[in-house]
């Protein structure tokens, strides 16, 4: 039968009973309703277990019905780990059972369970260390049994994304208290958020009975939720977390696939509180769940979780809970008051006027379990004689179901986060929150109120003030204007000869468990926690917390309050790492002539952030196509897109000042119209990069910088003029400028077609030369530099016209057979022509002389940065030198970059550079090698992939055109 | 909606980062400055009732330059009578155009959106005598890449991408972020077209691909679309249809 424990209307305030749901749960059908949770809408049908314990393979079912612990975790399609009381059911979801082998009903592994005492608290810890070689035996079995759920590998990453939002007040929390602060402070102006974790407004009122007759939490709802969603200035989020606070009131509030950034200028936490479970000998079998729980079941789902029931209670709410499960058709068997003479209230009263049977000052001593601890079928009660003691009168009581209502925690997470400070009144066994920012504070339950109408008023009160941004008030007003009043039993705790009293369901930690780590050594709260692992599996102690601080407080002979609780970091519930990366950014650089490139058939890749092209022609042409580029270049001209490297206008009267300090060479004297090499080294004299520095007039050079480093460049030119402030204006104008480099015996050629206002003659526009005039009509920078080695010209336009120049270069030259050449072909010319590249064949400790740059430094000016220290290094014996190798045998594999230059077992250096040269028709290289065969005709080994030595001889650098005809044609 | 005379972005030697995206989507370009800019993308959108609601326009093509350097407020004084006050605040122009002061001595000018002769242009042809002068002229129309992003949505997607409130009421109009948008740099500066909330971003040009394509994905959720000029000019003259 389908819904066989389903109530009629009006319960289930939550479901649309016109859209059925059809579902799966470990293979089995089942049909629920819109609005069910997995878990409630198999309690409807009957299916009260979910999943078995994490350590004993123990039958478990849902203790909250909202979301806040292990039991109810189940395995979606392709997603481990869901909280089934949290998680909706929709039609033809397959969902399974966790952790098991066999069945859920028969699990096999259910043994563990009576091995439980050779399993003591720290296990794992001392199956680490000792014996020796133990941790070998035990991780193969560990590893097999550990872990929950299966990862779905084949799952294909959905749309998870990010937003901001912000507001002047958020309240997290939409109960009582929330509800009435979010209008108060919307009255006055202010603009709310108010969120709430579940699907509709209304907190508590949507479940909880604070009167006799069960109606004034509806007619609360009605008018506070109602109040709210007419609101112009309340926006209301529900199924939405908060799962952490972070500094200036920064909430990460978390919405199905999307993590909403949210800044408030005030917020208001009122996360109301969280039943607690007493500790008891099998208080986690199924049919065993919080009197909370059991309202939730029946007013928001609309089943019946029982039909035979026992209360305990340590409160008068347990009272509450009786009253409603009479209502719906529930037998009340017995209620267990832990109090000795509680003083009732309207709500007690009347549970007495049914007729209840009552036992006052009497505990639930253990509960009695049916078949395979599959679901509760008595409970064992007994008087209590004092904290945690029960006589040995025993009285069992046949019963289906077991609610618990001993007391309740605030759900402080958020507030501690926020700085608050938590206490504990041992007297009134309560908790206290205080010492918290002007900005942040606590409204309701969870400040420690218990009556609705002081809830109400204090979420009004507070919500005024944080409306108003009026912090002097709320300072003044919001901690003294509480009735602080308690519902908590001081000591729901009573050990059983036997165990498996649960203190953490998690993890299956029981009494003895906490009071071993105790007496092993581990006094204090969080030693405990980390020893025992009490609080650190998905529910994070929002059910053990107080338990354990309790019996550690025991044991250390210590008050709760000296005790404490461990911290509460973020995140407050478990949260995909999606949400946190969220939806993927990768931004990327891509000049004017990018398309050009795509066309021209380049394989592109990833420079920094730029897209440049490697080479043109298809993948398996790789090599043909690198060495084409080459030839064409040596032989003839190629193209090449030079955009993606830095450029810096540096203006100003102390320009030439300025480059002379912050480069290497000397700058004061360069003629306008020159360029002149710029070396780059830091503080402590290592290259950082290089450029070349372009005199456009008196006042004004061009620099450029290698690709990945415009813009720390850029910085570090900033960070030293604010200490030298020289009159000098530093602009970055790398995107605002596209360039080309156009080389090889017939550039100048090609130039020629494209440029008129400029005498391109070699004595006119000699090598290292800059000219300003129009290429195509286009106006540009040109340059005669040679980081080939040819006679070659960078021409460097605005941004917007790349494509344009591209065009009109590749038309000019097509009679010619110009080509363009990528990166990969590049990078063979100038090593071939013996030019370094920064960051490739330099390391962070590389300096000048090291890699034959000496001739880069400036010898007469008297300060640039890096100076002092290269001064110092000129005269310290070198230890290393960057040498030009050739690979001696023509047939050797192909040395790879970072490669080592070794000596039998002796590491000597490393290869930074190595290509085949189309060229010279040899491998040449450079590589680090030690001082001592660093010379022209020494010889070393480099030790190559799979550990093959091959021989290598120094040489005299460049390896191409030492003269430097070529690039001065 | 006034006829358009299409002309071809490779006509002319500046061309944005994205004309082959407007090209694919159907554009219908117009003549500004130098360049081309889309008109109008082609389809059964009435595009100034979606600009309304939620636009994109790519206005890389129209003319923009900045000032920097200690002299330059006194320098722009004598040329532009409506200087903002204060770093991250625009002001409006008389001719359309839009004056934005990004720090105490660095200015950014921002034409209009017609094809007439606007503020860039003229202050580009000034000559500068640099040794007396501490004005130093910044290529913003190269530099950075420039989008309108318009209609009532536009807070909300720009809230999915930057971490500045810019929400009506507590971003005026006339306000600037310089911050940090999609991942990269952007100065974001409100500037609505009639009763239009718009806002003008401007990026590195060479992400301009980039960040065109991020901020299309996080309009998809409002149902925002890529426009034309024509219809930010429509929205301007005050025509919401």
């Amino acid at each position: 039968m389908s819904n066989q424990f389903r109530l009629p209307e009006p319960y289930g305030l939550l479901l649309d009973r016109k859209r059925k749901v059809a579902f799966t749960f470990d293979g089995n059908e089942y049909t629920g309703y819109h609005g069910d949770t997995i878990a409630s809408a198999l309690a409807a049908n009957g299916q009260m277990i979910l999943s078995r314990s994490f350590k004993y393979h123990r039958p478990r079912a849902a203790l909250t019905y909202a979301g806040q612990d292990s039991n109810s975790l189940v395995q979606l399609p392709s997603n481990p780990n869901a909280l089934a009381d949290r998680e909706p059911i929709i039609p033809s979801l397959q969902i399974t059972a966790q952790n098991y082998s066999g069945s859920l009903e028969n699990d096999r592994d259910a043994w563990i369970g009576r091995i439980a005492k050779f399993l003591p608290v720290g296990f794992y810890y001392r199956a680490f260390f000792k014996p020796k070689g133990a941790w070998e035996i035990w991780s193969r079995f560990i590893r097999k049994k550990a872990g929950l759920g299966i990862i779905d590998k084949a799952h294909k990453p959905e749309y998870f994304d990010k937003q901001y939002l912000f507001y002047d007040v958020v309240v997290v929390g939409a109960g009582p208290a929330g509800l009435s602060a979010a209008i108060s402070a919307a009255d006055v102006g202010a603009d709310v958020l108010i969120i709430d974790e579940n699907a509709i407004l209304g907190g508590s009122l949507n479940y909880a009975r604070i009167d006799a007759n069960g109606t004034r939490t509806g007619e609360l709802r009605r008018a506070l939720t109602s109040a709210v969603e007419k609101h112009q200035k309340i926006d209301i989020m529900v199924d939405t977390i908060c799962n952490g606070w972070f500094a200036d009131n920064w909430l990460p509030l978390i919405n199905g696939n999307r993590l909403y950034k949210t800044r408030a200028g005030q917020v208001l936490l009122c996360t109301g509180v969280m039943e607690q479970p007493a500790i008891f000998r099998n208080n986690d079998l199924p049919g065993v769940l919080l009197g909370s729980a059991a309202q939730r079941i029946l007013h928001l789902y609309g089943v019946k979780p029982g039909s035979n029931a026992v209360i305990l209670a340590g409160n008068n709410d347990g009272y509450g809970v009786a009253l409603d499960l009479l209502d719906a058709g529930v037998n009340v068997e017995l209620i267990v008051d832990l109090r000795m003479a509680p003083e009732f209230d309207e709500i007690a009263t009347t549970v007495v006027d049914h007729g209840i049977r009552i036992l006052q000052g009497h505990a639930i001593y253990a509960a009695i379990a049916s078949k395979g601890n599959r679901h509760i079928r008595a409970v064992d009660v007994r008087p209590i004689i004092s904290d945690g003691v029960c006589s040995d009168k025993s009285e069992i009581i046949r019963c289906d179901m077991l609610c618990m209502s001993v007391g309740f925690v605030p759900a402080y997470q958020l507030a501690c986060q926020a700085g608050g400070r938590l206490d504990y009144d041992d007297e009134k066994s309560v908790f206290t929150l205080t010492n918290l920012p002007l900005d942040c504070q606590v409204a309701g339950s969870v400040a420690g109120l218990w009556d609705i109408d002081d809830v109400i008023d204090n979420g009004k009160f507070l919500g005024k003030l944080a409306g108003s941004a009026d912090q002097v008030l709320i300072a003044a007003k919001s901690t003294t204007d509480k009735k602080i009043s308690s519902t908590n039993y001081s000591w729901p705790i009573f050990p059983h000869p036997k165990g498996k009293e649960f203190v953490d369901f998690d993890e299956d930690l029981q009494i003895a468990d906490i009071v071993n780590a105790v007496h092993d050594g581990y006094e204090h709260i969080q030693l405990v926690k980390r020893y025992s692992t009490c609080g650190m599996g998905p529910s994070q102690g929002r059910h053990s917390a107080l338990a354990t601080a309790r019996l550690v407080a025991k044991e250390t002979n210590k008050s709760v309050a000296e005790t404490g609780v461990t911290t509460s970091r973020p995140p407050f519930a478990a949260e995909k790492l999606a949400h946190v990366a969220g939806r993927a950014f990768y931004p990327a650089r891509r000049s004017n002539m990018h398309h050009r490139h795509i066309e021209a058939g380049a394989q592109m890749l990833h420079a920094g952030t730029w897209y440049r092209p490697a080479y043109y022609g298809s993948q398996d042409l790789k090599t043909t196509a690198i060495r084409r580029e080459v030839e064409n270049v040596r032989n003839n001209v190629g193209i090449v897109d030079v955009s993606t490297l830095g450029g810096l206008d540096i203006r100003g009267p102390d320009a030439g000042e300025f480059l002379n300090r912050i480069y290497t060479f000397g700058f004061l004297k360069q003629p306008i119209g020159h360029s002149r090499y710029a070396l780059m080294t830091n503080e402590t004299g290592a290259i950082i990069d290089d450029g070349v520095a372009c005199r456009l007039d008196e006042h004004h050079y061009y620099v450029t910088t290698t690709t990945g480093s415009a813009d720390s460049v850029f910085h570090n030119m900033l960070k030293w003029n604010a200490q030298w402030n020289l009159d000098v204006d530093i602009s970055n104008v790398t995107s605002a400028l596209c360039g080309v480099n156009i080389s090889g015996p017939n550039a100048r050629t090609v130039l020629r077609l494209l440029c008129t206002d400029v005498d391109l003659d070699r004595e006119s526009f000699p090598y290292m030369g800059i000219r300003v005039g129009t290429v195509a009509e286009i106006p540009a920078r040109i340059i005669r530099v040679g980081f080939v080695g040819e006679l070659g010209y960078e021409i460097h336009v605005p941004q917007h016209c790349g494509e344009a120049l591209w065009d009109a270069a590749i038309s000019a030259g097509s009679a010619l057979g110009i080509a363009p050449f990528g990166i990969e072909a590049q990078r063979i010319l100038r090593l071939e022509k013996g030019h370094i590249i920064i960051g490739q064949d330099t390391d962070a400790m590389s300096n000048p002389m090291e890699v034959q740059m000496d001739w880069a430094i400036s010898k007469a000016k008297p300060f640039y940065v890096g100076g002092r220290t290269i001064v110092e290094l000129k005269e310290a014996k070198a230890t290393r030198h960057l040498v030009g190798f050739v690979v001696r045998d023509p047939e050797a594999p192909l040395p790879l970059e970072c490669q080592l230059v070794v000596d039998n077992s002796e590491v000597l250096g490393r290869v930074t550079s190595c290509e085949y040269s189309p060229t010279l028709e040899k491998t040449v290289g450079l590589a680090y090698v030690p001082p001592g065969i660093a010379s022209p005709g020494k010889q070393f080994t480099i030790k190559g992939t799979g550990g093959v030595e091959i021989a290598a001889d120094v040489v005299m650098l460049p390896f191409y055109d030492p003269e430097n005809l070529r690039q001065e044609l | 909606m006034p006829k358009i005379e299409n002309v071809a972005p490779t006509n002319f030697s500046r061309r944005s980062q994205l004309y082959r995206r407007h090209v694919a989507a159907g554009a219908a370009f117009t003549k500004a400055s130098a360049s081309a800019v889309v008109a109008a993308y082609s389809g059964e959108h009435n595009e100034v009732h979606c600009a309304a609601m939620l636009g994109l326009a790519d206005l890389s093509s129209l003319p923009r330059i900045g000032f920097k350097g200690s002299d330059t407020t006194h320098w722009l004084e004598k040329r532009i009578p409506r200087l903002p006050s204060r770093p991250n605040l625009s002001k409006s122009q008389d001719d359309g155009g839009t004056v934005a002061r990004l720090s105490a001595t660095e200015y950014l000018v921002l034409g209009n959106l017609t094809d007439a002769p606007s503020l860039p242009a003229a202050l580009q042809d000034v000559s500068i005598d640099s040794s007396t002068q501490r004005v130093y002229p910044l290529p913003r129309s190269d530099s950075h890449a420039w989008f309108a992003l318009t209609g009532t949505y536009a807070p909300s997607v720009l809230a999915k991408l930057c971490g500045v409130d810019m929400r009506a009421r507590k971003f005026a109009n006339g306000n600037i972020a310089q911050s940090s948008l999609a991942h990269i740099n952007a100065i974001i500066l409100r500037r609505d077209l009639g009763t239009t909330t718009c806002f003008y971003i401007l990026s590195d040009t060479s992400f301009a691909e980039y960040l065109w394509d991020a901020m299309l994905d996080a309009m998809a959720e409002f149902d925002g679309i890529p426009v034309g000029i024509l219809a930010l000019r429509a929205l301007e003259n005050g025509i919401s249809e």
